[in-house]
């Protein structure tokens, strides 16, 4: 409601005034009650630095008062829950209810009471690519920073226009790539006798003899990064976009280099940006199957293929029910992480 | 104005014509890789169709593997506990195991006695599947086998057995690459030919009876699999290994005869590769063609099933356009090709040479018993 009510950018500002007038009592009072913040996110510039918090501040408690100043009328409530209630069902019936039983599945023997014995099954036979699946998504992960790190830095404070908007074309490609399509890509390219090493060994970078296949582990990770750098870097950018421009030349101004403007002024402001993205990477990495069941089905491999293999191989799914709950619980980390940052983040703004 | 005049008659006819005939839909449901979707929708679907006024053939794939036949069997169990009079499959192509596990839960009709075809097959997987009986419920589509396939510009004398093979790794280190059990079939299938080879139980592991305490004898055969992985190249996939045969990256391996072959009618291998079944020998499995017991057009899929099985399909369509083995007598399909059409599929591996060294799959229980003991054995 809050975002919806003061949406910081300008070109959003007249138009969404203009049209609440029109929309229906409870928005148009809420709206018409922010209103005078909007004003101030929109005024040219946005103010001073110390005008804005103010501002937001301000935006929060009078749309907060409309809540409260709306008429309760139990209908309209009833509304809300009506609007609300399709939204749950679906939810709760095909994301929470699956889970459920998958999580209840995986401590059922086959006669109906409680065991252990999946997990230790999972365990015994998989422990050593559980450890796997958390050594690649960890190093992906550190990888991505670097490289959207590198980008979106360049992308602000680089100075030549042309390889900027070059780059700015360039790095967003891969965010279009099914991952399914990456890892077929990665097949011939980082194989053997493939494309990176015929270049390689074509510029005379490497001996035709030590050339060799990039399809187990490194394969993946090269994968995971070049599939999910750009995505991180486009979060980063946009967080970068919107810093104040006089910081960063007021350090140009007192002779900063331009790495250390990205270490010490640029990247701390964005840090939470490019956190939030890390973590949504390092979740979706955990759960990506084709890729590492086209670079590298073999042992050791990523949780997900022995997911599809127990399965697939043995109808066997008590045990692909407990991988998926280990495999939830590393997922749990990243969650609890980037829930913790973002009410963070809300309770610096309030 | 006489060719509008026409045009709308036609169209007016088209449009009273389309609702008068009222189309029945045969759906086919086919586990297995896409060509066996390809086969229905481009080669057996049409044909049908043509013949059958008024029918519709739609072919659905589920997925390569047994996870396929999974797919299916879970489908059909679904519409039981349902309670539905009617189910939405009328042919199913399922693998072996998935048939066995079928016929146990009397998912499947009857049918093999009904149809004219049903006295066209000879092989012994018609009536056994893994150690299930299965007689009466299912027909052979086609048979398909594993074999080694090798470039003879870089293994002159290609080794004969699993016991040459296990000394000729040792000495062409990283030359033999096979695609582990997580990978698809053929290395499956090749971990279960290295067993029978060295474990000395291949009757038992084929015939029976299971006898869960073989275990060990099962583990000691893969631990010699574990010192021979040293050697060996890890492929990623059937199609993998096919890959890295091309490329040159390995130069010998595992693959399915039929792709082996489709890829090499599609230039798409190097031409020089060349074929051959070590001994004491390595897997095959059949396709089956089944009908669950609650089809809506049971005698549509039987009449589908016998045109599909029938000499001159089996050798215009199952032999020469997909490269596979037929699934009824060759006796019946050799005679309704051209000679050099049938010999294509036996250029490296004799008819003789595929009758004793063609091995069925190990029954179901000792299929899992290997598959878990190479992961704990082999893996760990």
């Amino acid at each position: 409601m809050v975002r919806s009510a003061g949406p910081p950018q300008g070109a959003d500002c007249a138009p969404a005034g203009g049209s609440a007038a029109a929309k229906p009592q409870a928005w148009g009072d809420h709206i018409r009650s922010a209103g005078p913040s909007q004003g101030a996110d929109c005024a040219p510039n946005g103010g001073s630095e110390a005008a804005k918090p103010q501002a937001w501040g301000e935006h929060i408690t009078l749309a907060d008062d409309a809540i409260v100043d709306a008429p309760p009328g139990g209908e309209r409530r009833w509304a809300g829950v009506a609007l609300v209630i399709p939204a749950l069902v679906v939810v709760g019936l095909f994301f929470v209810l699956p889970l459920l039983l998958s999580a209840v599945g995986a401590f059922r023997s086959t006669d109906g009471a409680f065991t252990l014995a999946h997990f230790a099954k999972a365990l015994d036979f998989y422990g050593r690519d559980l450890v796997f699946t958390v050594a690649i998504v960890v190093l992906s992960t550190l990888l991505i920073a670097c490289v959207a790190i590198a980008i979106a830095g360049y992308l602000t404070l680089g100075e030549n226009p042309r390889s900027v908007a070059l780059l700015r074309w360039l790095y967003r490609w891969p965010l279009f790539i099914p991952f399914v399509v990456a890892g077929q890509i990665m097949r011939t390219f980082l194989a053997k006798n493939g494309m990176l090493n015929h270049v390689l060994i074509g510029t005379g970078l490497i001996d035709p003899l030590s050339a060799q296949s990039m399809l187990d582990w490194r394969g993946i990770v090269i994968a995971f990064v070049w599939k999910q750098a750009p995505f991180v870097t486009l979060l980063l950018a946009g967080a970068m976009a919107s810093l104040e421009r006089q910081h960063i030349e007021a350090a140009r101004n007192l002779g900063a280099p331009r790495w250390r403007v990205l270490m010490d002024i640029v990247l701390p402001q964005a840090r939470g940006t490019l956190l939030v993205g890390l973590v949504l990477s390092f979740v979706t990495m955990l759960s990506v199957l084709s890729v590492p069941l086209m670079i590298n089905p073999n042992s050791p491999t990523m949780i997900t293929v022995d997911v599809a293999y127990r399965i697939s191989t043995f109808a066997d799914y008590a045990v692909a029910n407990a991988l998926c709950l280990l495999s939830l619980l590393l997922a749990a980390f990243g969650a609890a992480f980037y829930l913790r940052h973002a009410v963070q983040r809300v309770e610096v703004k309030g | 104005m006489k060719v509008r005049s026409l045009l709308s008659i036609a169209a007016l006819g088209l449009a009273s014509a389309a609702p008068a005939v009222a189309e029945t839909m045969l759906n086919v449901v086919s586990a297995g890789d896409q060509n066996m979707v390809d086969y229905v929708n481009n080669y057996l679907g049409p044909k049908f169709e043509q013949m059958n006024p008024g029918v519709k053939v739609r072919a659905v794939g589920t997925g390569p593997g047994d996870s396929g036949s999974q797919k299916i069997y879970e489908k059909l169990e679904a519409q039981r506990k349902a309670g539905s009079a009617t189910w939405d499959v009328d042919v199913a192509v399922v693998h072996q195991r998935g048939a066995a596990t079928m016929v146990n839960e009397k998912l499947l009709m009857p049918y093999r006695n009904d149809i004219a075809a049903g006295k066209l097959v000879s092989r012994d997987t018609a009536k056994n599947a893994l150690g299930a009986n299965v007689d009466g419920y299912v027909l052979p589509m086609f048979h398909s086998q594993i074999a080694f396939a090798y470039n003879p510009d870089l293994v002159k004398a290609p080794p004969k057995s699993f016991s040459e093979l296990a000394e000729w790794v040792k000495k062409n280190p990283k030359q033999f690459g096979y695609n582990g059990v997580k990978g698809g079939m053929s290395g499956v299938g090749f971990v279960m030919g290295w067993v029978e080879a060295n474990s000395g139980m291949r009757d038992q592991l084929e015939k029976g009876p299971y006898d869960p305490n073989m275990k060990p004898m099962i583990d000691k055969s893969l631990a010699g699999l574990k010192d021979f992985n040293q050697y060996v190249v890890m492929t990623p996939g059937n199609a993998g290994t096919l890959d890295m045969l091309n490329r040159g990256e390995i130069a010998m391996g595992p693959v399915w005869v039929d792709m082996f072959y489709t890829w090499m009618a599609d230039g798409k291998m190097n031409p020089k590769v060349k074929l051959e079944l070590p001994a004491p020998g390595l897997p095959g499995q059949p396709m089956y063609y089944v009908i669950p017991a609650k089809a809506a057009n049971a005698a549509l899929a039987k009449k589908f099933i016998d045109f599909a099985e029938s000499p001159e399909v089996q050798a215009q369509g199952i032999v020469k356009q997909f490269n596979w083995y037929p699934g009824i007598d060759p006796q019946y399909v050799q005679s309704k090709m051209e000679p050099a059409a049938w010999n294509k599929l036996f250029t490296d591996i004799s008819p003789a040479d595929l009758a004793s060294k063609g091995r069925p799959f190990p029954l179901s229980d000792y299929f899992t018993d290997i598959v878990e003991g190479y992961e704990r054995v082999v893996l760990k």
